[in-house]
Parts: structure tokens; C-alpha cells; sequence
């Protein structure tokens, strides 16, 4: 008997094996190339969308933001279109397009992992080079006419072409605790002697991770003038921009947490020194995550956020569609919803963050709701944060840099 | 006179190293649920301001992903374990209770993927898997797993196999008894607990397994140990202590169940 | 391994000319032999190709040692050789005095009470990567013992506390490779001891030799063999091991697991056979110590159980 039912437990793992692992069938109606898009009518590709499953590959290292997406939007979703909404979480997008430049390599054109990822910056620019991204597109969908033309253009200075959609905006900030530090400083040279005034208290996050990379960008466009780096790539001027970048940061390393012996490898690791009090300064791309830790009870209630005088990099991110998306009418019906209005409204409502549609692209009613959004006590109010506003640099400033920072300052 | 004073003084260092272990034991876990239930616990804290069950609630929430990556975990480490058995049985019978040329180099050929990393094997098939469509899928990531998991147990059930006497099997035979007779009442029960052992430690082994299933798995197949690590580095310390707590509990009863087998084969 | 070396010198030698059995040896071993050589040896040596230059997806298609040469000027690949080196061996090192230590210790009490034996196999169970999660909060410049040492009035900030993680000399590394693996070698040892007894001590004792005297010339000559092949087991596991380095060392210099990892996993695909090469080297200095191993164990007295994890 024992061996009996050992033997029947086998098969069944088996066979449940062998199920699990007949990949799904390719439904020939959700994909589709891009030019017969073009051509049909929207309510179309709404019909093929309707119940079915769209694999989202979304940076899952927010537990607000999966909840979020995983309970409000997937309800919404599946409200609204019928549509059953799974989140595939990556650590780092980086993921995703490597995944899909293997893929690509290896000859897999069809039955992709994921239907839509968000993405932005020198990914992007990697994937659109490498052909591992479904379009153009952005421009037939409905809900582009809400986004502006800057938002359309160029990302990180590559031309988007319509290959990806606008959806989200983002600026740099950094907070600080009124209680420990009177008057942050306002400049990048008020930081050099701030930290040197201050040893110890300040680091900021290894390049590459994001925000760490974005950081340093910003000691570029102090040395470079921000305007010089957002189109092109001049490498006279990025020569004498980056030694002069290096040469401060290596001049701050000694005064910075740790003598600079080490970087926090992530952001998450500069929270946590700063909600400990190890360091007096966290960073961040999201102008409201202050306000958010606050409301967490991860900060002290007298954090604030600070921009620079000569203002903080913000950018424009994105959502789109891998070559070989095995749901390409889904992912187009998630991707227009995130881009309307309501979606928007809800999410900066929820999540907090900068609203992202341009207030002249939208009704009356909807600019007075975008108006009337919640700012929480460390969110800098919106048109400060405009006025403060510099764009990004050309993906090729970003790689360049990133790479200088690791071979002169992290390994020498 | 120093003889009873040299030996009291060892009874005592005997006393702490015995007290140190069972406290390596069981501080871990202490802390690791003192933490889960922690809601606000910065410096310079001992204790946790204030307790919650936040974490144990978000972990045991669909949203989280933890319990559909505790039943692939779960999936996957029974099948690693079937299949590692039902390959390692017939290898470790020839092993033990026959002899052949090549044996030693079969012997170190089995003891090189217990202690090798199976990180150059993953990396190498990998390209293969994705050829064969084996990755981002279950079967590859079990495929994987076989690397560490047939050769520790062959060797473990050689061990079973080397204290057998196949004569009993020949004698039940000529008595008239069936194989399958045979196998249920004579084999089976003489390695018994060699064969539970291999089975705890082959499941032990592909419960734990990060890389390969990262790398075959491609971010599509999520085990336990991939969601631990995406939440320690999201920094969320309740949640990664209660994860670590159901990281750890498969493994302590498959420990408990071993520690009872060890005891009566020894 | 005692127990492998009775059986291949057992009296069991069965028809070995009879063609039927050797058949049937041959079709017992062919499923491991399937899984052993195809995906093990195989999977090495496919990542031997590709790390000599066969890597399609990069455009590479010709044999090549360049990767190989690469690495022997990259900086970052010799500094995390040196720190790989230098960890592995200060870890067994350590595990191993502690290791014997503790087994000498509890040597009499482990022969009565079984308990004891169970629990020293617990840390043995615990998964290296719960293992490092739980020490990131004990040692770290905020975490328990820092805040402990507040407490009794020892430091004042976090920053005083040394740093344990994340640093220079991969502390954190080599204690949460001290915690697992002295257990593990303090078991191997107790095998030995509380199998030979005390029968040799007790003779020398009645030919006059001092304790110390026993120590050194009876009990360690006994008990070293499996404590060092216990230590090569550990080093080439230390060696190899991804995941605490991962989540309690350094950005740079990492150890060369997680060098090769982050390599691996690197959108720019010319990196992938830099990884591969980096595995290979991995794989072929835990073979070169197995081998090692395997000498021992053939000329010494082996361990019973490999209770490995």
C-alpha cells in the first residue's frame, strides 16, 4: 500500500510536471504588427483584449506601488476592459531588457515572458537599438493627446519614435531632518562644504543604481551647464565636465559616510541610514517620498525636501512593449488606461508622486482635481518644483559617467 | 589537588560551549520572530516601539506573491526530491554493492557537484535551456536542481546500500516472494533511513537553491529564496524577518525528521 | 566516506565477467549517469565553450582566450581573487580551531547525551541566506549589538559601532561562515572522537604522558585527518558560495561569485563570457581541492556520514 501511493504521488508530480510546462498556445488574435495597429480602430483592439491576461514587468521594490497595482488597478482593470492584470516584479528593469536581448539572440519571437514593461533612459536606448521593442505605437494611442510634446520627443536624448508612451514624471530631490540640520544647502558647492563642515553624514547610493547615477549627473551639469548635455554627445565637453566632477567627488570621498570606503549598494540602504540617523541626507526621484515615509513612520515627522538652486534632474518614464509580447492588444489597452486622466488622478491621489499630464491637455474639470491633489508636509508644492526643473542628459553622459565614477572613484 | 581544579574548570568551559550551542540554536529564531512582529524599531530601540502583525498580514495577502512563491518552492523541491531519489536508488546499488573499473573516478565525479557551486553548470546550459524553450519554466528550473541534489543523495544511499546484503533479497526471492514483495519487505525497510535521509537533504537543497533558479527561471519562476532576497533589499525588516521565519520552517521539520533517523541508524 | 571505501573493497564482488550483470550495472548507474554527465560535466562544459569564445548571442563565433587574458588585467577581477583567497582561508581557518575546539569540548558530553548532537546539526539546517538576513540586523552599525552596546553606554552613535558589514575585511562574511560551518566541522571531529573512545588517551595516560602531552601526540593526530578534509570541504564551499557574500559584503571588492553573478545578469552581453570565464575559474579551483580531498580521505580515516550543507 505505502508503495502503492508512492508510486501514485510520483506519477501525479509528473504529470502535473510535464502539464505545467506545456507552454501556453500563441492566440493569434492578441498579436499583431504594429502597422495593422496603425490601421484599425481603437474599439478593435479593445474587443481582442477582453478577457484576457497582460503580464506587466513592473519594478516591484515598493511595497505601496505592488499593492496598489495588484489590488486598485487590476480591479479597475478588470472592471473597465475585462482584462486580468499579473504583475511579473523585477528588481531592476535592467532584467527585463537583458532577458530580452537574450531572447532576441536565441531566436524566441513569440510567447515572451512579459506583454509591457516600464521603462526609461539608457535601457530604452539599448532596447530600441537592439530591436527588442513592439512599435511605433505611442502616437495611436488615444490618451497620447493628454502628454505634451517634450514628454514625446526624446528620452535621455534618444528620439522615442513612438516606440514607448509617456506615463509617469519624476524629479530629484533630497530630504533632510529640520531637527539635525538647520539650513540644507542649497547648491552644489554648498554641499562640498556642508559635508566637509559635517564629516561622516553624507553618502549617496553606488552608481549604477538610479538614483546614485542621477546624483552625480547633477555635479555634470554644475561643471558642464546643464543645457550643453541634452542633445548629442560632445566629448570635448564631457572630458572637461566629468575631471572636474571627479576631481570633486573624489575631494568629498574622505568626508563622507564610512571615509567613502563604501557606497550603500541600493537606495533602500540610504533610507535606512537616514531613518537611523546615521546620515543627515536621503534621495530620491520622487519628489513626494518624504511625505510618504512620514505617513510610514519610517521618517521623523520633521523631514523636508530641498531642491538645488540651480535646480534637479527630472525625467519622463515610460511603458512599452516587448518584440515578442504574446498579448500585444492587452498590453495597449493597460498602457492607454495608465496614460488617462482618471488612472493619473488616482495613482498621484494614492501613491503620491508628481502629476504627470500636461494641465493644458486636459478638461477643465480634470485640471481642477490635478489642482486639488494632496501634497503631504514634505512634498514640495508643484510649481517650485517646475521652476527648479532640468532635463535630462543624453543616455551616453549617463553610461560614460557611471562608468568613470566606478573605475576612478569606486575602485581606485 | 590541580587535577580537580584543571577538571572543574573543564566541566565549566564543557557547561558554556554546551549553553553557546543550544544558544546558536535558538537566538536566530528568537530574534527573527521578535522582528516579524516589530512595527517601529529604529535606533537606538532594544525593543520594538510598538508591535504589529502588519508583516505576517501582507505575507499571507495574494498581492505579495509569497504564497504562490512558497507552493512553487514547495512544487519544485517535490519534484527535485522524487526524481533525484528515483535516479540516485539504481546509481547507489551499483555503487555500493558491485564492483567495476572506473568507480573511483565515478566516485569523484559525484563527490565534485556536492561541493562545487553549480553557478558554471547553470551558466553554461543556460544557453541550451533557452534554445529548448526550458527556461522561464518549471521543468528547466527542476532540471537545474538535479545538478546539486542526484549526487548528494547517491551518495548518502550508497552509504544505506553498502551495510545491505542482497542476499536477503535472494533468499525472499527463492521463498517465492514477487520484486515487488521483495522490494516493499526486505530492501525498502533496510534502507529506509538512508533513503529518508537523502530525500530531507535533496529537498533541503532545492528549498535553498538561489542562482539557478534565478538564472534558469529567468524572473518567471519565483521561489522562496528569490522573494526573500528582492524584500531584504527593499529594506522592508519586518517582512524579511517573517519571510526568513517561513524560509526556515520546511527546513527546521525536515531537520527534526533527519535528527530521528540519524539517531537510529547510528 | 568510510563507509564508500568498505564497500568498493567489500567481499561482494559479483560475476564480474558475467555480460548480463555488467549490462545491469551499466543501466542502474545510466539515469545518474544522464544527470551527472549531461548536466553537471555537461552544463561545465558547454560554459568552457562559451567562455572560449563560442557566444553566438554576443557575435562571437571563433576560439578565443581572450576572455580568459582579460580577466588576468581586470582590476576588479584580481582584487576579488585576493579577497576570495583571503576570506575563504581566514573562515576555515577559523571554523576549524573553533570547530575542533568546541568537538574536544564537548566531546564527553556529546557521548552521553544525543540532544546535544541534534542541536549542533540545527545551524547545519539553517540556509546560509537566512543565516546572513538575520545577521545584516544583529551586526550592523544600527542593529543589535550596536544598540546593545548603547545601551550599557559603550558608543553614542551608529557610527562608532566597527563596521561589520559591507567592509573592508568582510567581517560580516567571515562570521556568518564561522557560525555555519565550526558546527559542521566540530561534528565531522566528534565522529572521530566518539568513535575511537578513549582507549588511546587511557594507554597513554598509563605510560605517564601529561594531558597536553596527550593532546598533541594522541587525540590531535586522530582527530586531524577529518578535521582537514572537513576544512577542504568548507574552503572550496566558502569559495564558491553566492549568497552571503551577496547580501553582507561590499559593492567593491566583491568575492568572485558575486562578481560573476552581477556580470552574468549585465544588459551589456560581451560581459556574459567574462562571467562564464569567472565560473570556470571557480569551478576548476574547487576541483583542483576536491581532488585534494579525495587523496586524503583515500590515505587517512574518513568521515562516516557527509552531513553537508
Amino acid at each position: 500500500m505505502n508503495q502503492l501511493r508512492s508510486i501514485l504521488i510520483l506519477s501525479l508530480l509528473l504529470a502535473s510536471l510535464a502539464v505545467s510546462c506545456a507552454g501556453p498556445e500563441i492566440d493569434a488574435r492578441l498579436v499583431f504588427t504594429p502597422a495593422q495597429f496603425a490601421g484599425a480602430r481603437w474599439e478593435e483592439t479593445l474587443e481582442r483584449a477582453r478577457g484576457t491576461t497582460v503580464n506587466y514587468g513592473m519594478w516591484a521594490g515598493d511595497e505601496a506601488r505592488n499593492r496598489y497595482f495588484q489590488t486598485g488597478v487590476a480591479e479597475t482593470l478588470k472592471r473597465k476592459y475585462d482584462i486580468t492584470l499579473h504583475i511579473t516584479p523585477l528588481g531592476d528593469v535592467v532584467e527585463i531588457v537583458n532577458k530580452l536581448l537574450n531572447e532576441k539572440g536565441a531566436g524566441k519571437s513569440t510567447n515572451g515572458s512579459v506583454d509591457m514593461i516600464w521603462i526609461n533612459g539608457e535601457n530604452f536606448r539599448t532596447a530600441k537599438q537592439a530591436g527588442v521593442l513592439w512599435g511605433p505605437f505611442a502616437d495611436h494611442l488615444p490618451n497620447i493627446r493628454h502628454f505634451d510634446e517634450a514628454a514625446r520627443a526624446r528620452d535621455f536624448g534618444t528620439p522615442i519614435e513612438n516606440y514607448e508612451a509617456p506615463w509617469q514624471r519624476a524629479q530629484f530631490v533630497l530630504a533632510y531632518d529640520t531637527a539635525r540640520v538647520a539650513e540644507p544647502p542649497r547648491s552644489v558647492e554648498a554641499l562640498r562644504a556642508f559635508v566637509k563642515a559635517h564629516p561622516g553624514r553624507f553618502t549617496y547610493p553606488a552608481p549604477p543604481d538610479f538614483t546614485g547615477s542621477v546624483f552625480i549627473r547633477h555635479i555634470l551639469f554644475h561643471f558642464g551647464g546643464a543645457r550643453a548635455f541634452q542633445e548629442g554627445f560632445d566629448e570635448e565637453l564631457y572630458r572637461k565636465a566629468s575631471a572636474a566632477s571627479i576631481e570633486f567627488l573624489n575631494d568629498l570621498e574622505p568626508f563622507l559616510w564610512r571615509q567613502g570606503e563604501t557606497y550603500p549598494a541600493t537606495l533602500t540602504e540610504l533610507d535606512r541610514l537616514f531613518a537611523n540617523g546615521e546620515v543627515d541626507f536621503a534621495m530620491s526621484y520622487g519628489p513626494s517620498f518624504a511625505s510618504e515615509r512620514i505617513a510610514r513612520g519610517e521618517f521623523p515627522a520633521t523631514t523636508r525636501t530641498f531642491v538645488f538652486d540651480e535646480g534637479t534632474i527630472g525625467n519622463y518614464s515610460f511603458l512599452a512593449v516587448p518584440f515578442n509580447a504574446s498579448n500585444v492588444a492587452g498590453a495597449l489597452v493597460v498602457i492607454n488606461h495608465l496614460m488617462s486622466p482618471e488612472h493619473a488622478l488616482d495613482q498621484s491621489r494614492t501613491l503620491g508622486g508628481v502629476f504627470p499630464l500636461a494641465p493644458d491637455h486636459l478638461t477643465a474639470e480634470e485640471r481642477r482635481a490635478a489642482e486639488a491633489l494632496p501634497r503631504g508636509p514634505a512634498t514640495l508644492p508643484a510649481d517650485e518644483l517646475a521652476a527648479h526643473l532640468l532635463s535630462e542628459a543624453d543616455a551616453r553622459y549617463l553610461e560614460r559617467l557611471e562608468k568613470d565614477w566606478l573605475e576612478k572613484i569606486l575602485r581606485r | 589537588m590541580n587535577e580537580t581544579r584543571r577538571t572543574s574548570l573543564e566541566r565549566s568551559a564543557k557547561n558554556i560551549a554546551a549553553a553557546v550551542t543550544i544558544g546558536l540554536a535558538i537566538i536566530p529564531l528568537a530574534l527573527l520572530l521578535m522582528w516579524s512582529f516589530a512595527r517601529h524599531w529604529y535606533w537606538p530601540a532594544l525593543l520594538p516601539r510598538e508591535y504589529s502583525v502588519r508583516a505576517w498580514e501582507y505575507i499571507a495577502s495574494p498581492p505579495a506573491g509569497v504564497i504562490t512563491a512558497l507552493t512553487m518552492s514547495i512544487f519544485v523541491a517535490l519534484c527535485v526530491t522524487a526524481l533525484a531519489l528515483a535516479v540516485a536508488l539504481p546509481a547507489a546499488r551499483a555503487l555500493a554493492l558491485h564492483q567495476f573499473r572506473g568507480k573511483r573516478a565515478l566516485l569523484f565525479m559525484l563527490l565534485l557537484p556536492v561541493l562545487a557551486p553549480s553557478l558554471a553548470s547553470a551558466m553554461g546550459v543556460h544557453a541550451l535551456f533557452l534554445r529548448y524553450g526550458l527556461t522561464d519554466s518549471v521543468l528547466g528550473v527542476v532540471l537545474v536542481h538535479l545538478i546539486p541534489t542526484v549526487p548528494y543523495s547517491t551518495l548518502m544511499l550508497t552509504g544505506s546500500f553498502a551495510n545491505f546484503d542482497p542476499d536477503w533479497e535472494a533468499q525472499a526471492r527463492t521463498l517465492g516472494a514477487s520484486p515487488v514483495k521483495v522490494w516493499r519487505h526486505v530492501t525498502l525497510p533496510a534502507i529506509a533511513p538512508g533513503l529518508a535521509v537523502a530525500a530531507a537533504f535533496a529537498f533541503l537543497i532545492s528549498w535553498s537553491q538561489y542562482l539557478t533558479t534565478l538564472f534558469i527561471g529567468g524572473g518567471r519562476i519565483i521561489t522562496l529564496p528569490l522573494t526573500l532576497v528582492a524584500f531584504q533589499r527593499s529594506g522592508d525588516e519586518a517582512i524579511t524577518a517573517a519571510l526568513s521565519l517561513v524560509f526556515l520552517a520546511p527546513t527546521l521539520l525536515v531537520f527534526v525528521i533527519v535528527a530521528r533517523f540519524l539517531r537510529n541508524v547510528e | 566516506m568510510r563507509h564508500v571505501e568498505t564497500a568498493i573493497e567489500n567481499v561482494r564482488m559479483r560475476r564480474l565477467f558475467s555480460a548480463s550483470t555488467r549490462f545491469r550495472v551499466a543501466l542502474l548507474l545510466f539515469p545518474a549517469f544522464v544527470v551527472i554527465g549531461g548536466l553537471f560535466a555537461g552544463g561545465l562544459l558547454l560554459a568552457l565553450v562559451q567562455s572560449l569564445g563560442y557566444f553566438p548571442s554576443a557575435g562571437e563565433n571563433a576560439f578565443t582566450l581572450a576572455h580568459y587574458r582579460e580577466l588576468l588585467t581586470d582590476q576588479e577581477f584580481r582584487a576579488s581573487l585576493r579577497l576570495t583567497f583571503a576570506l575563504a582561508s581566514v573562515a576555515t581557518i577559523i571554523s576549524a580551531t573553533a570547530g575542533l575546539a568546541l568537538a574536544l569540548l564537548l566531546r564527553e558530553i556529546a557521548r552521553r547525551n544525543r540532544l546535544l548532537n541534534v542541536l549542533l546539526q540545527v545551524p547545519l539546517a539553517v540556509p546560509h541566506l537566512a543565516m546572513a538576513v538575520v545577521l545584516i540586523n544583529v551586526i550592523a552599525p544600527s542593529g543589535l549589538i550596536a544598540r546593545l552596546a548603547y545601551s550599557v553606554g559603550l558608543i553614542t552613535a551608529p557610527a562608532e559601532f566597527p563596521a561589520l558589514i559591507s567592509d573592508r575585511y568582510g567581517a560580516g562574511i567571515i562570521i556568518a561562515y564561522v557560525l555555519k560551518e565550526t558546527p559542521f566541522i566540530a561534528l565531522m571531529a566528534l565522529a572521530v572522537l566518539v568513535r575511537l573512545g578513549d582507549e588511546y588517551e587511557l594507554v597513554a595516560r598509563t605510560l605517564g604522558a601529561s594531558a597536553w602531552q596527550r593532546l598533541r601526540h594522541v587525540t590531535l593526530p586522530l582527530v586531524a585527518p577529518a578535521v582537514v578534509s572537513a576544512s577542504l570541504v568548507v574552503f572550496a564551499f566558502v569559495f564558491g558560495a553566492f549568497e552571503t557574500p551577496f547580501i553582507l559584503g561590499r559593492p567593491y571588492p566583491a568575492m568572485l561569485p558575486v562578481v560573476a553573478q552581477r556580470r552574468f545578469m549585465s544588459v551589456d552581453l560581451s560581459e556574459r563570457p567574462d562571467a562564464i570565464a569567472i565560473a570556470v575559474l571557480i569551478a576548476l579551483i574547487v576541483t583542483l581541492l576536491v581532488w585534494l580531498y579525495m587523496r586524503l580521505a583515500r590515505v587517512l580515516v574518513g568521515v562516516e556520514k557527509p552531513t553537508i550543507f
